[in-house]
């Protein structure tokens, strides 16, 4: 696997290399274009606004994730505890300062990041596997600090955002208006990836999630390296958590912090639409969210928890038979054809 | 002196409990290298076996430990046939994969109990032992009992036994084990089985201490994960030895401090060991990296 993916990178990062940064905004802004058809033909429809409206946000967020987990290699299953960060700290700037949430989603990211930061450092001495255990522990034992301080957190009762619709409270009454601002979040995401896929950082934590002591015999400071991308992917979960606080508007931490439904949602959704690939992400998400809405309601009255049951099921056979995503096999089957074309 | 004495023997007992979820999934751990994040709904699995056998056979819940071990072995080898096996050398996909039977069993089990909460009938837990004059839970002391020896027995297996011996071999080195015609793929099957027998005589001995739920699992994976990196990959002595100590820590640290910072009192013990003694009280030092370099 290692030897193929690093051909990949090879080719990827050469011909990117010769594109200029207009052509590469302007292609991702054309499929960008084509994941807003959707809420073109939908908008008017309140049901399918708000799917989409989570669906371009789990977009945006997977493609944060995407940064470390799937660029650096670094599985974290903590990514819960920033969005918690996020979604918290933009709701009591909200409420205690009046801040327009606008302007909290930037606080809220340098809190994120900085806490990233803190439990990174330690965490990142671990590989593979015990990475992903230690981040699992930072997420629950987050829960439980959430659950305890109730003067910050409202505690197991949550917190409630009133509804006062208003484009400076971040709060609108037409479904329509969140989907539009989750999918210029997503948009903001991808082409804020796309970008650091082909800067030096991006090239660096390729090197590192391929094979670490060889980077680092190559001259790469793999723990900044490391610690530069989870700053940046904690720091656009954390926006995306303020933008999730503005729209649910009920923060508890069962939410925040549940495994299945954020942590390793962020994951899901990049392995199905393709680990370590750009757009991937977002196919995921545009796929996942509506399905599992679906799902949960059709399956949720008749059997508790059955739409959890297909997701398992899912993430079982994705794991088995759809390593690379969708986006992955995709751009496989197009590199193989042109090149029997070519031979 | 005497609370002193009784929270002590709390924390041994409640030890007991996470060593006997924590060497399973150390074993599976040192040898197959999967990290199984559904090591704790296997035991919630054997917990409702158990139920089961008790409630609709009218079989006495430790006799049924004889059943529902041997079914949890060939579940165990079920598993690992069907879903580990292929992925053995992708450890990014094992975790999805493991996570993903996490969610699976979790809401199987939730679809299947309509969420109603369960508990064995009789009066097991209420059972007092009088030691040296303190009252002891009957139930935990059994589990301690059996614990330390399945403990015993385990490090006897692996020292004397050629199987046992094969399981170490390959816990050392898989290539070399592989070139001394130790059937690797065969020692991942039994490991993996043994691993889950131990969650079935966990689910066993422990469905009389908890109320069932489908979500009870997760009450013991983040201890185990705690036990296992304290104790050292791989070893039985460690994972015994780490779960007594995070039970004493746990159980001081709720009188003493808050019982609601419980996972955070886990990770705060998790990450000084990860900090101090990487390798753990008993793994071989280097094992945190040596976990992760693919072993082909």
């Amino acid at each position: 696997m290692t030897t193929s993916t690093l051909a990949l990178a090879g080719t990827t990062a050469a011909r990117s290399q010769s594109m200029s940064l207009a052509t590469l905004v302007g292609r991702y802004a054309g499929l960008l274009l084509l994941a807003c058809v959707p809420l073109g033909l939908t908008w008017n429809d309140p049901y399918w606004a708000n799917i989409l409206a989570y669906a371009y946000l789990f977009a945006a967020l997977a493609c944060a994730w995407n940064i470390i987990g799937g660029f650096g290699g670094q599985f974290s299953l903590g990514h819960g505890v920033f969005f918690a960060i996020g979604a918290y700290s933009v709701a009591r700037l909200y409420l205690d300062l009046g801040m327009t949430p606008w302007l909290a989603v930037f606080p809220a990211a340098a809190l994120a990041t900085l806490v990233a930061l803190l439990i990174s450092w330690p965490t990142f001495r671990l590989r593979g596997p015990f990475f992903a255990i230690a981040t699992m522990a930072i997420n629950e034992a987050c829960f439980a600090l959430a659950n305890y301080t109730d003067h910050l957190t409202g505690g197991p009762r949550g917190i409630l955002i009133p509804f006062r619709a208003g484009f400076w409270n971040m709060i609108f009454v037409e479904r329509w208006k969140y989907a539009l601002l989750t999918f210029g979040f997503m948009s903001i995401v991808v082409l804020i990836t796309a970008v650091l896929r082909r800067s030096r950082l991006g090239h660096y934590l390729l090197a590192v999630r391929e094979d670490e002591d060889s980077a680092r015999s190559a001259g790469v400071d793999v723990l900044r390296v490391k610690l530069l991308g989870m700053a940046l992917s904690a720091a656009l979960t954390g926006i995306g958590g303020g933008i999730f606080a503005m729209y649910v508007r009920v923060l508890d931490p069962p939410t925040l912090f549940a495994l299945p439904d954020i942590g390793v949602k962020f994951a899901l959704i990049s392995l199905i639409g393709g680990i370590g690939t750009i757009m991937g992400p977002v196919v995921g998400a545009l796929l996942i969210v509506p399905v599992e809405n679906f799902l949960r309601g059709t399956l949720g009255g008749a059997i508790p928890g059955g739409h959890l049951i297909v997701l398992g099921i899912i993430l079982v056979c994705a794991a088995l038979f759809l390593k690379r995503g969708i986006v992955g096999e995709f751009t496989g089957a197009v590199r193989r054809i042109r090149n029997r074309k070519r031979s | 002196m005497e609370t002193f004495l009784n929270i002590l023997i709390s924390g041994i007992l409640l030890g007991g409990i996470y060593s006997l979820v924590s060497i399973g999934l150390n074993l599976i751990f040192g040898v197959v290298r999967i990290i199984n994040f559904a090591q704790g709904e296997f035991v919630m699995l054997a917990m409702y076996a158990t139920y089961f056998c008790t409630t609709y056979l009218g079989i006495n819940p430790y006799l049924a430990l004889f059943v529902v071990a041997p079914l949890m072995f060939v579940f165990g080898l079920a598993v690992q046939r069907t879903v580990l096996q292929p992925l053995q050398n992708e450890p990014m996909m094992q975790i999805f994969a493991t996570f993903g039977l996490l969610i699976l069993f979790e809401n199987s089990m939730l679809a299947l109990t309509r969420g109603e909460a369960r508990s064995l009938s009789g009066s097991y837990s209420s059972v007092l032992i009088d030691v040296f004059g303190l009252k002891v839970s009957g139930v935990r002391l059994v589990v301690f009992i059996v614990v330390s020896g399945i403990a015993l027995a385990l490090m006897l297996f692996l020292q004397r036994t050629m199987p046992g011996k094969a399981i170490r071999a390959v816990i050392q080195d898989r290539q070399a084990a592989r070139l001394m015609g130790v059937n690797v793929e065969r020692t991942y099957l039994l490991t993996f089985g043994l691993g889950s027998a131990l969650a079935g005589v966990a689910g066993a001995l422990l469905a009389p201490i908890y109320t069932l739920s489908p979500y009870i699992g997760g009450n013991f994976i983040l201890a185990a994960f705690a036990v296992v990196v304290l104790g050292g990959l791989g070893s039985v002595p460690g994972a015994y030895l780490g779960g007594l100590i995070v039970g004493l820590i746990e159980s001081f640290s709720g009188y003493y401090v808050d019982p609601a910072l419980k996972q955070a009192i886990w990770f705060i013990v998790f990450v000084a060991a990860l900090i101090i003694r990487p390798s753990g009280l008993m793994g071989q030092v280097g094992a945190e990296e040596v976990g992760l370099r693919e072993q082909t």
